[in-house]
Formats: C-alpha cells, sequence, structure tokens
C-alpha cells in the first residue's frame, strides 16, 4: 500500500521492538564485534588487549589465508553460477502443470529436507572410494573408479556438486514462482508475432525473470560462500588446502588455535567480501537490465 | 502449442524421461541411505561396493541399527531439537509477523532504513557471524542454554518480508472498517489478519522449523555439552569418533531426514504459493 496509518511510535513500537532487538542484538551486534574485536588480542593471562592492525598483518603475510581467499573465491566462481544455470533449468522443466510435474516439484524439494550436515556425511559414504556405491556404480560401468574427496583435484568439484544436489530444488522454487509469474499473454502475443521458442524466451521471460534471478544469485552466494559443514566433516581442508574455504579457516582459528583476534579479523574478512558482492550483483543485474 | 504431433510427442517424452532423470539423482541417494539403515552391517557394503539390483532391494532386513541408535544419545538429541525447532516456530511467528505487520500498515519515520535493514540481515549469511556471535553468548554467560540456541534464531529477515507482503496485500478498507468498529491494532493483527494469513504462516513455520531442525554450525559451537546436545551434532558425531559407528549412522540420520519429512509433506503445498505471492510485489 502507497500510504499506511500514521500512528504514534507508542504503538508501532509494539509491533516492531521485538524483531528489531532481536535483529540489532543477534545479527548486528555481532558484526561490531568482529570489526572491533579483529584489532584486539588475547594475552596468555586471559586479559584482550588492543594490537591494531596485528592481526590483519599476519594474515596477509600467512599463506594458508591467502589458499583459503583463493579457494573460497574459486569455488564460488564456479557453483553460484552452476547453481543457477540447473535450478532455473529445473524451473523450466516444472513449469507446464501436466500430469505428475506436482510430485516432481515436491522430489525437487525433498533436499530441502537433508541437512547440509547430513548431505555431507551422505555423500562422503556415497563417494567412498573403496566401498561407496558410486564407485560400485562405476565399476559395472565399466569404468574406473575415481578418488572423489581424497584427491586434490577432484575435491572442490566434488564439493561443488554436493552442495548443488542439496541446493538446486530450493532455488528452483523462487525461479518458478518468477516463472509463474510471467503473463501468458505475452507469450501468446510474441507467438503470433512469429517468435519460436528460444526468441520467446530471450525477449519474454529472461527480461521478466530479472528479479528473481538478481534474488537468487544474492541470496545463493550468501548462502555457498560459508559453506561449512562438509568442509568440518569431510575434508578438514584437505587433501593439501584444496577445500580450505574461509569459514573453516576462521572455525580453526577460534577453536583450534584458540585465536580470537585472528577468528574475528577473518569473520570481518569475510563480512566485507559478501558485502562488496551483494552490491556488485545488484549493480550488474541493474545495468544488464538496461 | 507448435509443432506436429509427433513432434509434440517427442518433445513431452524427452521432458519426462529429463524430470525422472533429476528425480531419480535427487531422490534415490536419500532413498539408499534410509534402506540401508535396515541393513545388516555386513550387507550395507558388500552390496553398494557391487552395483546391482541387490544394492537397492535389500535381501535382509533388521532393526538392530535402530535399536542401537535409539538406545545412545539420539533420543535426547531429537527431543532438544524438537523443543528448539518448535519454540523457534511458536516465537517466530508472533515477533515476526508483528513486525510485518508494521511495516505493512503503518507509516512511521526510518520506515524505509529499518526495512532496508531487515532485507540485508536476510541477505548476510548466519554463518558469518557465528564466531563474533558466540563472543556475544559466551560474555551473556548463555552457552550450553536452550536460550542460545534458540533466541537468535526468533528474528527472521525472511519472515518479516513474507508477512509484511502478505499483510500489505489486505485492502486497506478492511483495517479501517475495524478501526472505526474500535479494534486496537494488537486485535486487528492477532483477529483479524493472522487467522487470514494461513498459507503464509505454515510457510514461516516450515523454514523456521527446518532451519533450527537443520542447524549444525552454530549449536556445534553455542551447546558443545552433552546436556544440549542437537541432533545434527548427535548425528555428525558417529561420524568423527575414531572408528565410525555405521550402522548407529545410517539410522540416526534417516532419523534425521524422516522427522523432517514431516512438516515438509505438511506444509511444500503453501510453500511455492506463499514464494510467488511474495515476489508477486
Amino acid at each position: 500500500m502507497k500510504h499506511g496509518f500514521r500512528e504514534p511510535w507508542s504503538i508501532v513500537a509494539w509491533f516492531l521492538a521485538p524483531a528489531l532487538l532481536g535483529l540489532a542484538l543477534f545479527r548486528l551486534a555481532p558484526i561490531a564485534i568482529a570489526l572491533v574485536g579483529g584489532f584486539t588480542g588475547t594475552r596468555l593471562t586471559g586479559e584482550t588487549v588492543w594490537v591494531g592492525l596485528r592481526n590483519y598483518r599476519r594474515l596477509v603475510e600467512d599463506p594458508s589465508f591467502w589458499n583459503a581467499v583463493e579457494v573460497t573465491l574459486l569455488y564460488n566462481l564456479i557453483v553460484n553460477p552452476l547453481q543457477i544455470v540447473i535450478s532455473f533449468a529445473l524451473a523450466l522443466l516444472v513449469l507446464r502443470p501436466t500430469p505428475l510435474v506436482p510430485f516432481f516439484r515436491a522430489a525437487y524439494m525433498a533436499p530441502m529436507t537433508v541437512s547440509l550436515s547430513l548431505t555431507s556425511i551422505l555423500w562422503a559414504i556415497l563417494l567412498e572410494p573403496t566401498m561407496g556405491p558410486v564407485n560400485g556404480l562405476l565399476r559395472s560401468l565399466g569404468l574406473p573408479p575415481q578418488p572423489f574427496w581424497r584427491s586434490e583435484d577432484q575435491a572442490l568439484a566434488t564439493l561443488i556438486g554436493v552442495a548443488s544436489w542439496k541446493g538446486v530444488g530450493y532455488w528452483m522454487v523462487f525461479l518458478l514462482a518468477g516463472l509463474l509469474l510471467v503473463p501468458k499473454e505475452l507469450h501468446e502475443a510474441a507467438m503470433i508475432d512469429g517468435a519460436g521458442a528460444a526468441a520467446c524466451f530471450r525477449w519474454v521471460t529472461l527480461p521478466l525473470m530479472r528479479r528473481p534471478l538478481a534474488f537468487v544469485l544474492v541470496a545463493d552466494t550468501a548462502a555457498n560462500f560459508l559453506l561449512f559443514a562438509p568442509v568440518y566433516l569431510i575434508t578438514q581442508g584437505g587433501p593439501n588446502g584444496a577445500t580450505a574455504l574461509l569459514m573453516f579457516e576462521a572455525y580453526q582459528a577460534a577453536f583450534t588455535y584458540l585465536d580470537k583476534g585472528r577468528a574475528l579479523a577473518i569473520s570481518s574478512v569475510i563480512l566485507l567480501v559478501i558485502g562488496v558482492l551483494a552490491l556488485l550483483e545488484l549493480r550488474f543485474l541493474r545495468e544488464r537490465g538496461g | 502449442m507448435s509443432g506436429s504431433p509427433a513432434r509434440r510427442f517427442a518433445l513431452a517424452t524427452l521432458r519426462y524421461a529429463a524430470l525422472v532423470t533429476v528425480a531419480t539423482l535427487l531422490l534415490l541417494p536419500i532413498y539408499w541411505l534410509v534402506t540401508a539403515s535396515f541393513r545388516p552391517s555386513a550387507d550395507i557394503f558388500a552390496t553398494s561396493s557391487d552395483f546391482g539390483w541387490a544394492t537397492l532391494i535389500p535381501e535382509r532386513l533388521t532393526l538392530a541399527h535402530w535399536r542401537e541408535a535409539w538406545s545412545g544419545e539420539l533420543p535426547r538429541a531429537v527431543a532438544n531439537s524438537l523443543f528448539v525447532a518448535l519454540a523457534t516456530v511458536a516465537l517466530g511467528v508472533v515477533v515476526n509477523s508483528l513486525a510485518g505487520f508494521a511495516f505493512a500498515v503503518f507509516d512511521f519515520p526510518f520506515k524505509r532504513v529499518l526495512f532496508a535493514i531487515v532485507l540485508a540481515t536476510f541477505m548476510m549469511p548466519f554463518e558469518s557471524i557465528v564466531i563474533p556471535l558466540y563472543v556475544l553468548v559466551r560474555g551473556m554467560g548463555l552457552t550450553d542454554t536452550f536460550a542460545a540456541l534458540i533466541l537468535p534464531e526468533v528474528a527472521s529477515g525472511l519472515v518479516i518480508f513474507l508477512f509484511r507482503q502478505f499483510f500489505a496485500a489486505v485492502p486497506k478498507e478492511l483495517y479501517e472498517a475495524a478501526r472505526v468498529d474500535g479494534a486496537s491494532w494488537l486485535q486487528i493483527w492477532w483477529k483479524l489478519t493472522l487467522p487470514l494469513s494461513g498459507p503464509t504462516i505454515a510457510t514461516a513455520s516450515l523454514m523456521l522449523f527446518v532451519h533450527q531442525w537443520d542447524a549444525f554450525f552454530w549449536p556445534l559451537v553455542a551447546a558443545p555439552g552433552p546436556e544440549r546436545v542437537v541432533v545434527q551434532v548427535a548425528v555428525a558425531r558417529n561420524v568423527t569418533l575414531e572408528v565410525a559407528n555405521w550402522g548407529g549412522l545410517f539410522a540416526s540420520a534417516s532419523t534425521a531426514i524422516l522427522v523432517a519429512l514431516v512438516p515438509f509433506l505438511l506444509l511444500q503445498r503453501f510453500y511455492l504459493r506463499t514464494v510467488t505471492a511474495a515476489s508477486e510485489r
């Protein structure tokens, strides 16, 4: 609605306060803690002291930090476009409500019921090199078995595949919702004007899908950027740093090395990168739309 | 549509072949995991490394793994997770619908800024603040409490957004009429609009429930003790032990999936509808 009801703060506050206080305390305050805490260190005696840029200087000099940045960027550069293309294809596949399609829509959402940590465990077993059923299938087809998680070359690709198995059905819902809102008359009009299916898609569907696509791109990046459970449960960052995503680095700093300052400095870097990425993606999609 | 009947038939066949292939890729792993939990240990990997019908259809069934899993910490973990998830749903529907109502119905200073902050919080992944949030929660003395598991997840930008979209679509005249009849805003929210918003409540509940039931990273950090163990952490513990406990792992993982399946099957039909309605405006 354009114009809402003007009520004094004393009334509006009743409605807003619980949620906004929750967000302020549990979402915004931690950001401040990360930004400030990144400049602090903990003495052996347990007291917290201001150390200026020391945590950041150490990060910059640390090759394992740069490896984590590289792996995280490479992972995101592949996984996000891939998931969006697949989930868009799935949304198109289940768009026309012919028989059994409601079943397929629900089936594609089913991995939503498998948490990310369970997904990790499930695929750690399925892709187990000697006993797992996927290599069993490959062997029965006469193909060579693969090392998957155990190989420096395949581990990141495996992670991308597994994250996508869990993710594509979820993002499909948002794109399907967008597709369902494309007016049928527009397609019919374009068809009458002699446009083929491909032209219809390019010039009618795609422009109208800009908003849902922008939403999914930003939200998907946010979800993937910080993948933690599979790295923690399966690879521990290995083999040889091949899957060392930034979130796992931050976790290790905080809970393995008990270096709170370093953990908060990495958290600050993560928050900064997410903010910049979201802005870039939104601008990119706005420009492409013209 | 276009094309000859033969071509149309070929396209439809191709489409259904693709539909079935994708469904198989997504469902078969879950099916295999659940059936494996009913197989004797010796059968699980003997049949999987030698792929064939026996990989998919168990020949011998046993409840041993389920009995074993349920005699350990799993019942406590399931109870803890159910309590956390249901408490989050109850609090979250109230808190977020109140805020969604305010953003949809009222005009107030800083409305646009506040709403932008709400949207920004749901674009920001929860994991990014897990470590500073842990610092905060530990400072408040809340580690290993239900409060630490529930409270941070109650207010949700996405759920506020969904409720706002729904309440904004209610005709303004309805609110005006209720005001003329002397209803307070809290009465209007509770008695008039909440009963109308069934599908949005269903979707919000599903989102909040699944989010809490699936939670792994935050409970791992915020409640490491055995008293407040949650289901995902309990399941994962079977893997991180020195010797993996396969039977217990399969049975407890199946439990976690099957419990999440109940609200999913009940509420998923509202899900697409609510997301569609929310993206319309």
